[in-house]
Parts: C-alpha cells; sequence; structure tokens
C-alpha cells in the first residue's frame, strides 16, 4: 500500500482526499492543515486519519510515500522541498510555483532522485483535450499555424479581500489560478512559446490583482497563439476552456464536453467526414473507478499512483512539464508592463491626456504602471 | 411509492453534459419563469404528477408559483435535491468551506437563535455538532417547499460522492433520520457511484434506500462501469431511480427507454425535456415499456 498524507484540507485538498481514500492501492494516514477547527472535525468523523499542524513532523513520523500538496501558491516552494529531501513523491495543485527561480531550484533538487512529480493541470486529463491532443499530434488537420486558448468563468465578481486568492504575494489572481490553466493546455498541446507579445493584465473588480489576461504566442516554427482569460466573466455558469486550432488541412473546436473537427478532406481513421465533425464526450467518455467532481479529477490522481506503482518518473503533468508554464507566465506579466507603457503613450486624448487615466486609479496593477507614463505624458 | 415518472429540471438551469453550446441555448431559453412554467404545465397536463428539483433561487420562483396557483396543482408532488452545490461554491472559494455556511446560516432571517450559538465563546457550532449545522442547513432548503407535497429529499451528488469518498458514515445516517423524522418523508441520494454508494448505505444500516443515478445503455456517467450498475440493481436490496437515461441526447429515444426498462427493481425514470414533443414521446415511451 502507497502511504499517503495530505497538506491543505480546503475544496480541493478535500476533493483530492475523497478520490484517493477509495483507491485500492493507498493508503490515506494523515492529513494536515492550518485550520484547527478543519482538523477536529476530521479526527471527529475520520477517526482513522492522523492529524497534523506541521507538515515535516507528518513527514518524518508517518514515513510517507506521497503527499498532495492544495496549499495557498506561495507555500508551494517549501512544502516541495521539505517533500524531496524525504524522497517523498509529490502530487502538488497547480500552479507549481511562485517564480521560475523557485521551480528551477526544484527541479535542480529533483535531479537523479527517483520521485514521481505531479501538478494538478487537469485539462490534460480531459478526455475531450487529450484526444484534441492525439488528432493534433497525428496530424489529422495538417501543421498547425494558429490557435487561441480561451478560459473564461464567474469565479470574481467583486473585490474581495478576504481569500488568499485575491492577494497577490499568496499567490492569487487571474494569472495563476486560472490563466495557469489555460496557458498549460496551450503548452501541453502546441508546445513552450519562443516568445510572449503583447500581453496585458487588467483588473475588473479586483484590487491587488488582476482579472483578465490576454497575451500572444509566437513559435519559431511559425505557429502563433493568443490566450484570452478572464475569470469575471458572469456569462459562464461554471469555468469553461475553449481552444480553436487552425491548420492546414482543418480546423478544431473543443471545450470540455466536445470538439467540432473541420476536415478539407475525409479522414477514414478517425471517420471524418469532408467539412464540419462533431464528436461529444458522451461518444468517446470512459468511467472511472470513483467520480467525484469530474472523470479528469479521478483521472489524474489514478495517474499519479499508476506512476509511483511503476516508478514512471516520466509523468506527462511533471514538475518539469509545469515549470514550463510558470516560466511562461513570468514572461507574460513582464511583457503585460512593456505593452502597458506603449498603449499609455500613443492613446491620448485630443488633449494629450491619457485615455488610460481614470482606468489607473481603480487598481495597483494599473497604477504601477501609469503614474510614470502619467508624469512622461505631462 | 414512488412516482413512475418524474420530471427533471436540469434542462431549465442550462445543464446540458454534452455540450456548452446547447446548455447556453438553454439558459437563454428559459430566462423567463413563464417559459419555465409553459413546459411545466405541458407535462402536467400530460398526466406528470411528480417534479424534480435542485433547491436554488430558480425553485423558489417555480414553488412560489405553484403555490399561488396551488387548486391548478393540486396532485402536483415535490422531489428535491439539496443543496445547491453552485450556491456555496462562490462564496467557499471566496471565505473558505466554514466562512461559506456561517454566512448561508447567519442569511437566514429567522436564524436569530443559531447566531448566538455559532458566536458563542469557546467551541463552535462547527466543532460541536457538525449534523446540527447539516440540519440546519436542510432546514434552510426545505423553506423552498413550505405547503407543497414533498416525498423524497434527495442529498445531491457531489455532496453524496464527496462524502462517500470520505467514508463519514454519520452524515449519510444522521440526513436519512433527520428527513425522517422532521419531514415524514423518505430520503434520497444521488450518485455518480451507485453501486459503491448502496453497499455503503446499506452498511451504514439504512435498509432498502433510494439511489437516484445515471443509467443508461451509453454507460455514461455511471462509475466504475455499466456491468457493475447493472450486477447492482439485480442484486442489492435498494430503490434505484434512474436519471440521464437519454445521455444527453447521445442515446436515441427508445433504445434508451427499452433499455432502463429492462432492469429489475427500478422504481422511478427522471427525465427533463424542454418541447411539448419530446415530453409526451418520452413519456409514451415509458408507458409503452414499463409495465408496473
Amino acid at each position: 500500500m502507497i502511504k499517503c498524507g495530505f497538506i491543505g484540507f480546503g475544496r480541493m485538498g478535500i476533493t483530492h482526499f475523497s478520490i484517493l481514500n477509495t483507491h485500492p492501492s493507498v493508503d490515506v494516514v494523515a492529513v494536515c492543515d492550518s485550520s484547527d477547527i478543519m482538523m477536529k472535525i476530521l479526527k471527529q468523523y475520520c477517526t482513522k486519519i492522523k492529524t497534523y499542524a506541521d507538515y515535516k513532523r507528518m513527514m518524518d513520523e508517518e514515513k510517507l510515500d506521497c503527499v498532495i500538496i492544495s496549499t495557498p501558491t506561495d507555500s508551494h516552494a517549501d512544502v516541495i522541498k521539505a517533500a524531496v529531501q524525504r524522497n517523498i513523491h509529490v502530487f502538488v495543485e497547480k500552479p507549481f510555483t511562485m517564480t521560475p527561480e523557485e521551480g528551477a531550484a526544484i527541479l535542480n533538487s529533483i535531479e537523479g532522485k527517483n520521485i514521481v512529480t505531479q501538478v494538478g493541470y487537469v485539462n490534460r486529463f480531459n478526455e475531450v483535450f487529450m484526444e484534441v491532443k492525439e488528432l493534433i499530434n497525428n496530424g489529422v488537420i495538417g501543421d498547425i499555424k494558429n490557435f487561441s486558448s480561451e478560459m473564461y468563468g464567474a469565479t470574481v465578481l467583486k473585490d474581495t479581500k478576504s481569500s488568499w486568492r485575491s492577494k497577490k504575494k499568496t499567490g492569487g489572481g487571474c494569472m495563476y489560478e486560472f490563466a495557469s490553466h489555460c496557458i498549460d493546455l496551450a503548452i501541453y498541446l502546441f508546445g513552450q512559446p519562443d516568445k510572449v507579445v503583447g500581453s496585458v493584465l487588467q483588473s475588473v473588480y479586483s484590487s491587488d490583482v488582476e482579472d483578465i489576461v490576454s497575451s500572444g504566442f509566437i513559435y519559431d516554427e511559425g505557429r502563433a497563439g493568443l490566450i484570452n482569460v478572464n475569470w469575471s466573466d458572469q456569462a459562464y455558469r461554471k469555468p469553461a476552456n475553449i481552444v480553436k486550432v487552425f491548420g492546414t488541412g482543418g480546423k478544431i473546436v473543443a471545450d470540455k464536453h466536445a470538439y467540432k473537427i473541420y476536415m478539407r478532406e475525409a479522414n477514414e481513421q478517425y471517420g471524418f467526414d469532408v467539412g464540419w465533425n462533431t464528436r461529444y464526450i458522451t461518444d468517446f467518455a470512459k468511467s472511472v473507478r470513483f467520480y467525484v467532481r469530474g472523470n479528469e479529477f479521478t483521472r489524474q490522481l489514478d495517474y499519479f499512483v499508476d506512476c509511483i506503482e511503476k516508478s514512471n518518473f516520466n509523468n506527462i503533468s511533471g514538475f518539469s512539464a509545469a515549470q514550463k508554464t510558470d516560466v511562461v507566465m513570468d514572461e507574460i506579466t513582464k511583457d503585460a508592463s512593456i505593452t502597458l507603457s506603449k498603449i499609455k503613450l500613443t492613446n491620448t486624448g485630443s488633449d494629450g491626456s491619457p485615455l488610460m487615466k481614470n482606468t489607473a486609479k481603480r487598481s495597483s496593477i494599473w497604477s504601477k504602471f501609469s503614474k510614470q507614463e502619467v508624469e512622461n505624458v505631462r | 411509492m414512488l412516482d413512475r415518472i418524474i420530471f427533471g429540471d436540469n434542462q431549465f438551469f442550462g445543464i446540458n453534459h454534452m455540450s456548452e453550446e446547447k446548455a447556453d441555448a438553454l439558459m437563454e431559453k428559459f430566462r423567463e419563469l413563464k417559459a419555465i412554467m409553459n413546459v411545466i404545465d405541458i407535462a402536467y397536463e400530460a398526466g406528470i404528477r411528480a417534479f424534480m428539483l435542485n433547491t436554488n433561487e430558480r425553485a423558489k420562483e417555480i414553488c412560489d408559483y405553484i403555490r399561488q396557483h396551488h387548486d391548478r396543482y393540486a396532485d402536483m408532488s415535490f422531489y428535491p435535491s439539496m443543496p445547491y452545490a453552485h450556491k456555496y461554491a462562490q462564496a467557499v472559494a471566496e471565505k473558505g468551506i466554514f466562512g461559506a455556511i456561517r454566512d448561508v446560516i447567519l442569511a437566514d432571517s429567522t436564524a436569530g437563535d443559531i447566531l448566538g450559538m455559532v458566536k458563542k465563546g469557546g467551541l463552535s457550532l462547527f466543532e460541536r455538532d457538525m449534523m446540527k449545522v447539516m440540519q440546519l442547513l436542510v432546514d434552510m432548503e426545505m423553506k423552498i417547499f413550505k405547503g407543497l407535497n414533498v416525498k423524497v429529499v434527495f442529498l445531491q451528488n457531489i455532496v453524496t460522492d464527496l462524502l462517500l469518498g470520505l467514508g463519514v458514515k454519520d452524515v449519510f445516517i444522521s440526513f436519512a433520520s433527520y428527513i425522517r423524522d422532521k419531514y415524514g418523508v423518505e430520503p434520497g441520494f444521488n450518485s455518480m457511484n451507485m453501486p459503491k454508494l448502496v453497499d455503503f448505505l446499506l452498511e451504514c444500516g439504512i435498509e432498502n434506500p433510494i439511489v437516484c443515478s445515471s443509467i443508461n445503455k451509453a454507460g455514461y456517467f455511471m462509475n466504475p462501469d455499466i456491468k457493475d450498475y447493472e450486477r447492482t440493481i439485480r442484486e442489492k436490496p435498494f430503490r434505484p431511480m434512474a436519471m440521464s437515461v437519454l445521455a444527453s441526447g447521445a442515446i436515441r429515444p427508445k433504445d434508451a427507454i427499452e433499455y432502463v426498462c429492462r432492469q429489475p427493481q427500478i422504481q422511478s425514470i427522471v427525465f427533463g425535456a424542454s418541447s411539448r414533443q419530446h415530453i409526451l414521446e418520452t413519456k409514451a415511451l415509458i408507458e409503452n415499456y414499463c409495465v408496473n
């Protein structure tokens, strides 16, 4: 049996617990969380589980084989390091760490160690996106020229200061929390871009973090893509990912539930006719061992366990894959500061005043760049 | 006695498991309460008397309307499913699990005494008695159905399956007895993991439980697999209710109904539809293939 401990017992931690607690090869033995109330309740109703407030103590005392980390992002690096030092396999919620430097240091530290690592980029385990990847890899729509990866949801509809997700320093914001999924999906399907351009970070409601992320990806081999993410979009009942891909042989439009493929020529292997073909998830969805909140959540954790059992250290959503997303997010943030300067210099009103002036007051993200710019224009 | 045919409500809330595009179209179609009531009227006039409603703002409007026009819907019965997870999802993301529950409880104007309990020094209500918290939440959601004929109260599938994974027997036992004692109706459970849940409920000592789950020829939303579902339906002492029988439209209605009716001991079929033709067709198929 694989002895498993949990660090962080909020919404995602509980979901992961529920999924792994029913796994025939996994023995969930301990949970660590800073919430005293949560740990008391857990002890009361799940009497077999040991609870901890100190994750290092838990790792030492329980002799764990693996940990599931679902803590705020700013703590990921420290918790991962502690696990890696003890040769414990690690599953950590997305994103990987706060900076590419932190991530690089961790990647260095696991070099040569037989540790399974995985980051919770759950879209990689969604059946529609898995099939879209296969179609792209098999050249079904020819050479990929252009794509968009979009993600929308109604997660933040007011300026909430109480949650760690609304604070930049704890790893909150649309970029880490939301766009990371969308960017990782683009990297999973099309690879890491060679250049990031035209990035803009905007606030809709939040005062400390961005609510909208837009960016352009450029690839040396002549591929281009757009990223458009908004977590303050009330038009969506549930978070939605939409991928559109144009290739020389056709086009694919996909979301988590279905995809449409336009073919210039018929494809016998996949049964596609010339023109549009629609495939619904009901056509190819496979059941899972135990379902909580979506097939992909179970599939991702069962894959993690499978990698441990088979000593497979080339996890498709491992630390090195997730590091690419962290690097790209960092590039977008850097690029956004440049783009904003450009916008403010060129977009001026008839009196020469910057059109962005009012917007600048709304959030610290804007004002960070705007004060200097306002002075420059004057 | 459970109703053989129960009209579901997913279509009214823009839920379509097959396509986000179709889901958006449904949201637009049912923006007005009048549009929802038109469809409910068609079902009622066709002789369908039972309705499954997820407890949400829309359900409240529907129930208010039906109370106001009580004479017209005199024989109507309800199968509520709670809690409405989306209501909590937003608050949980913002304030954490306990913050969200506390807010929901405190937002209830009649929960004055509860306010005292939550704030009382020393142990919080959560630490002292989570089952009391569960009961408060049930009471709050049940207010929507006050004065209406409720037959079964369901624990919604996300909560059911999450707790099933945690293996917390107390919540299931306590929910079942509370629904029976306080409301005098049967408890039910929605699940995406029916075989596992049935075993668990029987272990909890909940006899002949009512379990509503997807049961369809395509095996869609049936975990771990269709064979395990068929075996459980054949062998275990419980009352299965079938939903997603059409797998969001992936199976031809005739084949879909024929398959479900072939399974033994199915008590009810829950289906949702938004056109007169689909409602009448599906009802006729169920009556044709499922002989009581």
